[in-house]
């Protein structure tokens, strides 16, 4: 089962300090891209891995490579990738992204939409996206690039 | 009627997406997701999510 949308709420409900990135990003803003998961950034504060830890028990959260392993507090802290899998899809929680961006040098490159009425989600912007994407040069965000410089164009276009 | 812009864009679909709210993006995104796993299961396929390291 995939509910995107229901991850992000179980989060927000938890007051999870996260920025949305990756393709659920792109998306949310817009773009017409697929991907299979939804990646976040969040903040390594001890209180805000506290409460998304309680946010990935309330998931069912367990690694998808190892689904006996559980996420825990260390594990949060790091910024290294967590590669997760919940009752309600796949979830990628990054300590950072790209060429080690955290979510402390994202957040001012992020807007905050409103998915439901108070149920809101920052995501990082498009323009950073790009940008991100163009430094890591993989293949995979290299192949997204001309989407999301469109999208981003028609946005401006039709502001 | 298809619009491609140099790349090869398809603008209409980026025009059509831009129609929607984001909560209907994403509604749509959790349908191509559905999709892709009824594929998957129909050819007995499991998961592969590849590189961590490429993750985000």
């Amino acid at each position: 089962m995939n509910r995107p949308l229901e991850i992000l709420r179980t989060l927000a409900d938890h007051e999870v300090e996260f920025i949305v990135v990756g393709g659920v990003a792109a998306v949310a803003l817009g773009a017409p891209v697929n991907t299979m998961d939804i990646d976040i950034v969040h903040t390594r504060a001890p209180e805000n891995v506290t409460r998304l830890l309680a946010a990935l028990h309330a998931l069912d959260a367990h690694y998808r490579h190892r689904p006996e392993l559980r996420p825990t507090e260390s594990h949060l802290s790091s910024r290294g990738h967590q590669l997760l899998a919940t009752r309600l899809g796949y979830l990628d929680v990054l300590g950072a992204i790209g060429k080690g961006h955290t979510y402390a040098g994202l957040l001012p490159h992020t807007v905050e939409i409103e998915f439901a009425p108070a149920f809101r989600c920052r995501v990082l912007d498009l323009e950073t996206q790009i940008a991100i994407k163009e430094e890591t040069g993989g293949e995979k965000d290299l192949a997204m690039l001309p989407i999301l410089r469109r999208t981003l164009a028609e946005r401006r276009r039709i502001k | 009627m298809t619009e491609y812009d140099a790349s090869g864009v398809d603008v209409t679909l980026i025009r059509c997406f831009l129609s929607l709210t984001p909560a209907q993006r994403l509604e749509r995104l959790q349908e191509f997701m559905d999709f892709t796993e009824e594929i998957w299961r129909l050819n007995g396929i499991e998961p592969s999510f590849g590189d961590p390291a490429d993750a985000g």
